[in-house]
């Protein structure tokens, strides 16, 4: 493939809203999980809430967008000066040429929640949720492109937790098939009933903050972010370039993943051939890394069959938490970061590794110098996707 | 900029229209058929079609016609979903449950409830390990599936089985998406040079107005219904090797659709 420029990106997320703060919270250790405080919820466990969404108004004709999850995003668009970027883009690429692919699994369903709770027995929404823009899987995607004013292709992507990585191979194919020239990519997810109490039915959640590729983990602590990044094909420079990506899935269970980690192996390879790289050339893994007992084991085995001596991995989950359909946006950030300012950040709460099979799990975080960066996402329904991202050349 | 491409399978399934014999018929003036149902899903077995959500059973009726009439075994094409509300069935048990009693989810509603739930059943009762993907446009969904499948043909020699479906509301949201019937069409798609296509077509991209040609008024009837019936037209343009198609988009491209003729 012709590799693509990430010319730009924000993300937002509990460790940080905007770059600046979660380059610091990466530097200082400083997880942004909290003791479960989200309204009408009592479960007892960790959240990665971002603050100041509630106080993220939407105005104008973005008022029948309005939920959280719309709000994050809107709080996500607003940092790193990603707003004016994407006007600096329309001047060099006509907005009927910049596609906007956004992933995403909760969209607006916190407020589907909400109309449900609120109405009376006459079971009619009230006015304020009668929102047809909010109640559908397409509102994020929708709303970016309306509050950016882009005009290529509007596409959701929404496989559950693979949502925002798959849309770089999205917009990768839709410029390669000419039907744009540039393309904004994202995620957005926010907290919601829906997977407070749905992860909590399958017994995949923490009492603790999450401790991803630790011999103690007991389940993930769920999380909300919005990321955003600016894909274009004839730029140079940036925070790096997308090199490859692998697509897969594990025909197997809709909530656990393949026993020995086809799918996953499956992609990966795929990313490395598509990027015609050998596995070698990867100096660094940001894993889905869930911090459940099964999900990293398998997603560690799936590493070792890919890669003879891998390369140092973590997840970064432990600062965030699980964002979901936003994670893959939030990884590419924290892979490309990685790239840009030479620092491989190591897991939190990682206190007993386990040695038997993950040996290669990063211990401390450190500082060096890596060309390409191996970023995977794992959904359910067996939906697998890895990126590779490059540094630029100098 | 055209993109063309060849049409090798296809399958549609909804209230009067159980299969594609039964498109033909209409297209023929023969009105819609009221005694023939869509017979449940070969792909999945007795316990998952237990299991399996309504989404997966409305998509699979057309993607298994799709694929046989195509020759291809399910596990083969990459498979793309593309529906404007998902699984409307599971959003309202999930948002009464949430409302009532939250401790008592059902963990299986609940990892049902994800937007490519349809896909994910897909792809294991085919057995297929490449990429099988779920997207959204809402009420664009049709378009929006069609530029995603488009732009896989540019990525990949594999076919795409494009399905777009949708259902109808359960409960209060059916204010808010007053479909009556649930609809699903899938299209097999290959890139140019199949051989003995149902249809060889080239796509184009659209600012124009939604437009078809003629089609017998128990067909125009079922289009605004429900917006994954937006592929119908299509879907008889490819029965009856019509006239051109375009399907239009609120935000972003339309696609116009058109025979061609070598």
């Amino acid at each position: 493939m012709t590799p693509l420029s990430i010319t730009d990106m924000t993300l937002t997320c509990a460790a940080g809203t905007g770059l600046d703060a979660i380059r610091r919270a990466l530097a200082e250790g400083n997880s942004g999980l909290r003791a479960n405080d989200f309204p009408h919820c009592e479960l007892k466990t960790w959240i990665g809430r971002v603050d100041g969404v509630e106080d993220t108004e939407l105005h104008g004709d973005l008022a029948e967008f309005d939920c959280r999850n719309n709000r994050l995003a809107l709080l996500g668009l607003q940092q790193d000066d990603f707003i004016a970027r994407v006007e600096a883009l329309k001047a060099r690429v006509p907005a009927d040429r910049i596609a906007c692919v956004i992933g995403t699994s909760t969209a607006g369903i916190g407020v589907t929640e909400e109309a449900y709770r609120d109405m009376g027995e006459d079971e009619v929404f009230l006015n304020r949720h009668r929102l047809p823009r909010v109640h559908t899987p397409h509102t994020s995607a929708a709303f970016a492109a309306r509050v950016l004013g882009l005009n290529g292709p509007v596409l959701t992507i929404s496989t559950a937790c693979s949502s925002s990585a798959k849309v770089f191979a999205s917009a990768a194919r839709l410029i390669e098939a000419g039907l744009a020239d540039a393309a904004v990519v994202g995620g957005v997810d926010s907290l919601c009933l829906s997977v407070l109490y749905g992860f909590h039915s399958l017994d995949l959640v923490s009492d603790q903050p999450c401790r991803p590729f630790d011999r103690a983990r007991k389940g993930l602590s769920l999380g909300e972010a919005a990321g955003f990044a600016i894909l274009e094909n004839k730029a140079a420079g940036g925070y790096g370039q997308l090199l490859g990506w692998g697509e897969s899935s594990d025909a197997h269970h809709m909530a656990s993943p393949h026993p020995e980690g086809a799918g996953a192996a499956a992609a990966m390879r795929e990313a490395l051939a598509r990027a015609q790289l050998p596995a070698h050339a990867i100096g660094y893994i940001n894993c889905h890394g869930t911090a459940t007992p099964l999900n990293d084991e398998v997603e560690a085995r799936a590493i070792a069959q890919v890669f003879d001596q891998p390369p140092p991995a973590a997840s970064t989950k432990g600062w965030t938490g699980h964002t979901l359909g936003a994670a893959g946006i939030a990884e590419s950030v924290f892979s490309l970061l990685a790239l840009s300012d030479d620092f491989l950040p190591a897991g939190l709460n990682l206190d007993d590794p386990e040695d038997e099979w993950a040996g290669f799990i990063l211990r401390q975080s450190r500082q060096q110098r890596v060309d390409a960066v191996l970023s995977n996402s794992f959904g359910f329904g067996g939906s697998n996707c890895s990126l590779i991202f490059g540094r630029v050349a100098s | 900029m055209s993109l063309r491409f060849d049409v090798i399978g296809a399958g549609i399934a909804t209230t009067g229209l159980p299969d594609w014999q039964a498109l033909e018929a209409a297209l023929d003036g023969h009105g819609l058929t009221e005694d023939r149902e869509t017979p449940p899903s070969a792909l999945l077995s007795p316990r998952e079609r237990r299991r399996a959500p309504r989404a997966a059973k409305i998509s699979f009726a057309a993607a298994e016609q799709a694929c046989a009439m195509a020759g291809l075994a399910p596990s083969e094409p990459i498979a793309v979903f593309s529906s404007g509300m998902g699984d409307l069935d599971i959003t309202d048990y999930m948002c009464r449950t949430l409302k009532d009693h939250p401790e008592l989810l059902s963990p299986t509603r609940f990892h049902n409830s994800v937007h490519n739930a349809a896909s994910g059943y897909w792809s294991i009762g085919a057995g297929a390990t490449g990429d099988v993907t779920a997207i959204s446009g809402w009420r664009d969904s049709a378009t929006a599936g069609l530029l995603e499948a488009l732009a896989r043909l540019t990525d990949s020699d594999k076919p795409v089985l494009l399905v777009v479906y949708d259902d109808l509301a359960q409960g209060p949201m059916r204010d808010l998406w007053p479909t009556e019937h649930a609809f699903s069409g899938a299209l097999v798609l290959t890139r140019p040079g199949a051989d003995r296509p149902l249809a060889r077509l080239a796509a184009t991209t659209s600012s124009e107005p939604e437009d078809h040609g003629a089609l017998p008024a128990a067909l125009i009837n079922r289009i605004p219904d429900n917006p994954a019936a937006r592929l119908l037209p299509l879907l008889a343009m490819i029965a009856r090797r019509g006239p051109a198609v375009t399907l239009a988009s609120e935000q972003g491209p339309g696609l116009r659709i058109s025979p061609v003729t070598t």
